[in-house]
């Protein structure tokens, strides 16, 4: 029996960030939606690159836009996600062992969103820098050809991923906030994907500018390796991200402390 | 060593826990007793810190549960249904709790072993039946030899053997010096297996005392005689004990308190009066039991 006065077990931030990292990466569903998220950016960029024909509709489109078409999908791969790292454990119970073992609380929310930033974001980004220059192998004769070395290209291959990753957090972030897979789930899709293109039909230029700061939209404008007309500037777009995600993250962290489990 | 501190919980104006008070000591198994819907769960969330009491408060060791740096070697904690992803191996959960306060691979094993799940270590918890659900409950509550546990009504789905076996694991880690706290809405399983109990109802403490006591308080030991002459059987047992309490329980059979069942015999054979049967009965637990709930379970069958 531990008597307490020397025990080198102890909970610690450190320790918290290994246990979330394996609870991520042990879990079926957590690797079949990563993988799904990989699947489709790829295939879409092969299809992109294998179906482009110069001068057609898309030749004002930017290349790395044109090619990482799929991210639009591996965001919703990384929402659900997210939203499986913090709401799937009310859905499971599990949470009520997670919590009994870190009581404290916030180390768990801030552990689940480092540990699901990093493996978004690097996964996200090593997909597309192998994506990119596989589907330039179809692009060669087009006027879409390119390399990973021409100007902005790692930069936007970069901020694309940056830009799943933060609108994935603030899904994560929902998850946390409203403890229900589904819930969390409707409101990404309803107030995170849908809302901004209704708002975005009303008649008014204010809304259009404010527009460009949401999420999705801020997004769109990090992952372009040239400015894209209307949109967000690169720095613009990752402060108005990061304050998304961060505020969301926020958010969940105050009910979290604060409500009954 | 547990402590509630005036312990209260409200949701709008429904009080589940009230102003309750009480110390878990070590060494013994103390039984938290009540009827379903009593407070019991929402009174050992408090204690874990998953719930914030309204008013009042709780401590292990002198410290809340949640201040302590290694929370999980304080209190090992078996809570109502299942708290593990599905989806997770018995093994997985287990090292994914072991992760957080940097146990050992070995003492995950160590734990599968005495719940007796190693066999099913590396199988998903989706498939797992009750009783090992249960088991892996108890795996992780022991993972941190932890000087206390809190166990939410830990018989609950098992067959008997399961049973049994808690209750054994039960009393040796009281006896190891562990303080044991247990909760149930089964007198009798608490009789079996507690040596303090604690009962509530709504949310109030309603006793505070020992299983022995309890015994005592509900009248001890009685002896049912049946017999085609109870009347000339009353008869010679007052002449011959005038202390002895003897009621009717059936037509032809008496309930006869404070005289043993061999003074009855000798009494009965000295009036040549026939037993048909002779039963000394044990106090009914479950009947003191009720008697102190009755005001306050929350939903009861009408009386037929």
């Amino acid at each position: 029996m531990s008597t307490g006065t020397t025990s080198p077990y102890a909970v610690t931030p450190l320790r918290v960030l290994r246990a979330e990292w394996f609870k991520l990466h042990s879990l079926r569903s957590s690797r079949v939606t990563a993988a799904t998220a990989v699947f489709a950016v790829v295939a879409v960029a092969l299809v992109m690159g294998g179906t482009y024909t110069s001068g057609g509709g898309d030749a004002d489109i930017d290349p790395v836009v044109l090619v990482l078409q799929g991210t639009l999908l591996s965001q919703i791969c990384l929402a659900v996600l997210g939203i499986l790292v913090t709401a799937g454990e009310y859905a499971t119970g599990a949470v009520r062992a997670t919590l009994t073992a870190v009581p404290a609380r916030l180390p768990v929310l801030w552990a689940k969103a480092a540990v699901f930033a990093a493996t978004a974001f690097t996964l996200s980004f090593a997909t597309a820098l192998a994506a990119y220059p596989a589907a330039q192998l179809l692009l060669a004769d087009t006027d879409m050809a390119g390399s990973l070395g021409d100007d902005g290209v790692v930069a936007a291959i970069a901020g694309n991923s940056a830009g799943v990753t933060l609108v994935a957090l603030v899904a994560l972030g929902l998850g946390a906030l409203l403890r229900s897979v589904p819930g969390a789930l409707g409101a990404f899709i309803g107030c995170v994907v849908i809302l901004p293109e209704i708002l975005g039909a009303l008649p008014y230029e204010v809304v259009e500018t404010v527009l460009r700061y949401f999420p999705t939209q801020a997004a769109g404008a990090l992952g372009s390796s040239t400015p894209l007309p209307g949109a967000a500037s690169p720095g613009g777009a990752l402060l108005a991200l990061l304050l998304w995600a961060g505020g969301t993250l926020a958010l969940a962290g105050v009910l979290l402390k604060r409500r009954d489990v | 060593m547990i402590r509630a501190h005036a312990l209260t919980k409200t949701y709008g104006t429904r009080t589940v826990v009230q102003d309750l008070t009480f110390t878990v000591r070590p060494g013994t198994v103390t039984g938290f007793l009540g009827p379903n819907g009593a407070g019991k769960s929402t009174t050992l969330r408090m204690l874990l810190g998953l719930d914030a009491p309204t008013r009042g408060h709780a401590t292990v060791d002198g410290r809340p549960y949640a201040s302590h740096p290694a929370p999980l070697t304080r209190v090992g904690a078996l809570l109502e249904a299942r708290a593990v992803h599905p989806g997770r191996t018995a093994r997985g959960h287990l090292r994914s709790l072991a992760l957080t306060h940097g146990l050992p691979r070995r003492r995950v094993a160590e734990v599968l072993e005495v719940t007796g799940l190693t066999g099913v270590a590396d199988r998903r918890v989706k498939g797992f039946s009750l009783g090992m659900g249960q088991r892996l409950g108890i795996a992780s509550a022991l993972l941190g030899d932890p000087a206390a546990l809190v166990l939410d009504e830990p018989v609950n789905g098992l067959d008997p053997e399961g049973v049994l076996w808690i209750r054994t694991l039960l009393r040796s880690l009281a006896a190891e010096g562990r303080t044991v706290l247990v909760s149930s809405h089964l007198m009798s399983e608490m009789a079996l297996t507690a040596d303090r109990l604690i009962v509530i109802g709504r949310g109030r403490l309603l006793a505070d005392t020992t299983v022995d006591d309890l015994v005592r308080r509900s009248g001890g030991r009685t002896v049912r005689v049946v017999t085609p002459r109870s009347a000339d059987l009353r008869r010679a047992v007052l002449s011959a004990h005038p202390h002895a309490e003897v009621t009717a329980d059936g037509p032809d059979a008496l309930e006869v308190r404070g005289v043993d069942a061999a003074d009855i015999g000798r009494a009965a054979a000295g009036e040549a009066v026939p037993l048909y049967e002779l039963t000394p009965r044990d106090p009914s637990l479950e009947q003191a039991f009720m008697d102190l709930t009755r005001d306050t379970v929350e939903y009861q069958g009408a009386a037929a």
